[in-house]
């Protein structure tokens, strides 16, 4: 490769940086936390304010804020300096939260589809006409095609919990989260590793290799701010990645890998961590297993095969991997968040897993960590029904060889519906969801909303899936809610809970799901399984952690002070060997590989381009693209192409480009850098939006509509790195 | 959080791991509804604050599962299962062994 990428990139002066979070986070005293300006942005309050804890939902993360309030009405977002896991930071899209309450697109009331659908005419509903239809249609598709006929989608939300939990009253296998289009490969191969996912212990790393992450971008906490204090406490970070990200720019050397062949890159070390005894010797022997096959294995994977595969070079990779095994056992590789990429990502990560297996970083400071105890219960228990009539699984069930039985696989739903094969679904419910932006192949998603009976979507905006919606309802924004407890886990800054009450009262008609749930509930004769309040799940979660709900009542969060580290010292780990699996027996006994085995991956045509997809700091998908001060900082999304590239087909900067996969095409200015290889292309996600009810409409090029729908084999994640696509100049 | 029972049920294991195999059970009945009879038929005691331990299938693991059901007439609660057929049993089974503590898919909850 010719690209200036070529050069290794010295880290800049980002330190400055740290500054603010950290010095947010030095801020707290028992009292101070609710006072404004212990981490403030400079805005000016008008006299008289309140301030209420609340937790920001701009993304997953949960971070505590504090809202505050004046005359009824939220005037600005601070973070709680108390709140550890995040360090006391909140980020650019937090801070923006408080433009959404006041988005004059929100839904305001309940929407009846009366034209085609997606034709967008809509007639308004009072909630009890709009519940009586949802129950009825709940009911009659129930009955025609058995509950599985009905699926449930929910983001990640506090209040997703209760569509879960009607999903089983009523009875219906088939739900499904955002997990599959994320992460679930990747908790696939630590779950077959180690016996559980791990936390990564940032904060006292001394070295670490990032691949298939964008910690700096994709923020992730105590992760994104803890990687930052590491460096400055002398933590190496190395980060590979076919474009040039912002994590990369700050990282101490960065190598722009080929696509798809960070395996080649991880068994390399693998081999050289083994041939070199470089690895945690006491450790491997003690607490893993399978070293022998292991270095039988890695052995005909040298740095320069790997060197061949990934334009990594062979000195580089040896050099990574004799750092790592003198920096171990506070050495690691990133465990890292979405997997969707590859046909084989739950083995790609399964690599990553196993490198740290032989780093000996597992349950250590510096390494990888296990769960702490939270000790949040599960709160008011469920009787489960069980309906005789229904089938014997889920609607994807068997497509993949290792699914999570309570995640499924979006994809392979779709396909399933789409085939009527085992059974038809027919009914959709999706609440803070939005896979007609995020899921790949969105014409098929069309095709799948098109074959239903009945589509209902709750939401706070008209997202593109709840434009293809039959029934649309208003949700309260988060800042109005009552919500259950959420648990987190944070390794070092903590394991905590955390809680959110209404900041202040719920605008328009905007109910909150559970509500809805409860109502639908008692129309259907379920209404045993919701016959409590949000506060009395809440003391029954509680139950367990004395004092935990004034903690939260004055601090916005609860503490555990459970143990951090040698939280497996006398415990088995909960694989089949009982140890770390090195080599894993189930996956020999199931005849998939026992330890990942690198088949040279498809490469594009020398007329296309390897499509990667991302986001930054400011956007979270499509639920934040519209979001009026969010615009300011990311109007629209380009399509990134390498000066090579762009000048083989007469693309300048800023030009319109079509992109065109087997899944669809797209319009997209591009933009000309050398942040990305020659051989990929890069867009971000959250445009491209079909709803003309939202901002962001006509801006962009949705990521959706190109990626092709391939998903990992073993957990049915979703493989949205495995398009190809080509580009051309070409007006929309 | 889940309460460990598991050092009861090993105990459970050592006193019948002599008895011989009386039953081959496979894996291969009804999981979810498992779970379902699982909860009608063994948490009325195995649940807290009853006589029995709180027990879930993530208390133990797949080889612990197995060996407990090999024999499980013997069991000392036995006689207090009443007549509960054997396809419901296999279910039962099918359910805790799928998702014991060491299986792809521990349970997440009660």
């Amino acid at each position: 490769m010719t690209s200036s990428l070529d050069q290794k990139i010295s880290r800049r002066g980002f330190f400055k940086l740290t500054g603010a979070a950290t010095a947010a986070a030095a801020l707290g005293g028992s009292d101070s936390a609710l006072k404004p300006g212990a981490a403030q942005a400079g805005t000016r309050l008008k006299p008289g304010f309140e301030s209420k804890y609340t937790v920001c939902d701009m993304c997953f993360n949960k971070c505590s804020a504090i809202a505050r309030v004046v005359d009824g009405k939220v005037q600005k977002l601070d973070p709680n300096p108390k709140f550890l896991k995040s360090r006391g930071m909140l980020c650019a899209k937090g801070n923006a939260g408080v433009r959404q309450q006041y988005d004059p697109d929100r839904l305001k009331y309940p929407l009846l589809r009366v034209g085609a659908r997606g034709e967008g005419k809509w007639k308004r509903l009072g909630w009890d006409e709009a519940l009586d239809l949802a129950a009825e249609k709940m009911k009659a598709i129930g009955e025609k095609y058995t509950r599985c006929g009905f699926m449930f989608m929910a983001g990640a939300d506090m209040q997703s919990t209760f569509i879960h939990r009607f999903a089983k009253a009523y009875g219906s296998y088939n739900t499904l989260s955002h997990e599959s289009q994320c992460l679930i490969a990747g908790t696939r191969a630590f779950l077959d590793t180690f016996g559980e996912v791990p936390i990564p212990d940032m904060l006292y790393a001394k070295y670490c290799l990032m691949m298939g992450a964008n910690r700096f971008e994709a923020l992730v906490t105590p992760d994104s701010i803890d990687m930052m204090t590491a460096m400055k406490q002398g933590m190496k970070l190395v980060v590979m990645d076919p474009r040039y990200t912002k994590t990369a720019a700050k990282a101490h050397e960065y190598y722009p890998i080929k696509p798809h062949s960070d395996m080649a890159v991880m068994l390399a070390i693998a081999h050289v961590l083994i041939k070199e005894g470089l690895y945690d010797r006491e450790f491997v022997a003690e607490k893993t297993y399978g070293l022998e096959q292991l270095a039988k294995h890695v052995e005909p994977y040298t740095p320069e095969w790997a060197a061949t595969e990934s334009e990594v070079p062979a000195e580089v990779i040896v050099k990574i991997a004799r750092e790592l095994g003198a920096a171990k056992p506070a050495a690691m590789i990133y465990p890292g968040r979405r997997s969707s990429n590859y046909r084989d990502s739950t083995q790609v990560r399964r690599a990553f897993a196993i490198v740290n297996a032989l780093l000996g970083n597992w349950d250590r400071p510096g390494g990888l960590t296990a769960a702490r105890m939270v000790g949040l219960g599960g709160g008011v228990p469920l009787e489960e029904p069980f309906y005789e009539n229904n089938p014997a699984d889920r609607v994807d069930a068997g497509r993949a060889t290792l699914m999570f039985p309570e995640e499924g696989s979006f994809k392979l739903a779709r396909d399933a519906v789409l085939e009527a094969n085992p059974y038809p679904v027919k009914g959709f419910f999706c609440y803070h969801s939005n896979p007609m932006q995020t899921v790949a192949n969105r014409a098929k998603t069309a095709r799948m909303f098109d074959q239903m009976e009945f589509v209902m979507v709750m939401d706070v905006a008209m997202s593109d899936t709840a434009w293809m919606a039959d029934l649309v309802l208003p949700s309260q924004y988060y800042l109005e809610r009552l919500d259950p407890c959420s648990a987190q886990q944070g390794s070092s800054a903590c394991a905590c809970v955390v809680m959110r009450d209404p900041v202040v009262k719920p605008m328009f008609e905007a109910k909150p799901v559970f509500w809805v749930m409860r109502q639908l509930a008692n129309r259907l004769e379920l209404g045993e399984h919701f016959n409590f309040s949000v506060e009395e799940f809440r003391n029954a979660q509680l139950k367990d952690l004395p004092g935990a709900l004034e903690a939260l009542q004055k601090d916005g969060v609860y503490y555990n002070p459970s143990k951090l580290y040698g939280v497996y010292e006398g415990r088995i780990y909960k694989t089949k060997s009982q140890k770390i699996e090195l080599f894993n027996q189930r996956y020999a006994d199931m005849g998939l590989d026992p330890m990942p085995v690198y088949r040279k991956p498809a490469q594009p045509e020398a007329d296309q381009f390897r499509l990667v997809v991302g986001r930054n700091a400011v956007v979270t998908q499509s639920s934040s693209t519209s979001n009026s001060l969010l615009m300011e900082f990311q109007p629209t999304n380009h399509l990134w192409i390498n000066p090579a590239a762009a000048k083989g087909l007469g693309i300048e900067d800023g030009d319109w480009v079509k992109v065109a996969s087997p899944a669809g095409k797209q319009w997209i200015q591009a933009k000309v850098t050398d942040m990305t290889r020659p051989d990929t292309v890069y867009m971000e996600t959250g445009f491209g939006v079909l709803s003309p009810q939202l901002a962001a409409h006509g801006r962009g090029a949705c990521i959706a509509q190109v990626l092709v729908d391939d998903f990992d084999q073993i957990s049915g994640n979703m493989a949205m790195h495995e398009t190809f696509v080509t580009v051309s100049k070409e007006a929309a | 959080m889940l309460k460990r029972s598991a050092a009861m049920v090993l105990a459970l294991i050592i006193v019948f791991s002599g008895l011989g195999m009386a039953l081959a059970l496979e894996a291969d009945g009804n999981s979810r509804k498992g779970k379902y009879l699982f909860r009608k038929s063994c948490r009325g005691c195995h649940a807290e604050g009853q006589q029995a331990k709180d027990m879930s299938p993530v208390d133990m693991t797949q080889a612990q599962w197995k060996q407990l059901f090999s024999d499980y007439k013997k069991l000392p609660c036995y006689d207090k299962w009443g007549n509960v057929p054997e396809k419901d049993v296999k279910d039962i089974y099918s359910y805790l062994y799928g998702h014991a503590k060491d299986s792809p898919s521990p349970a997440k909850c009660k």
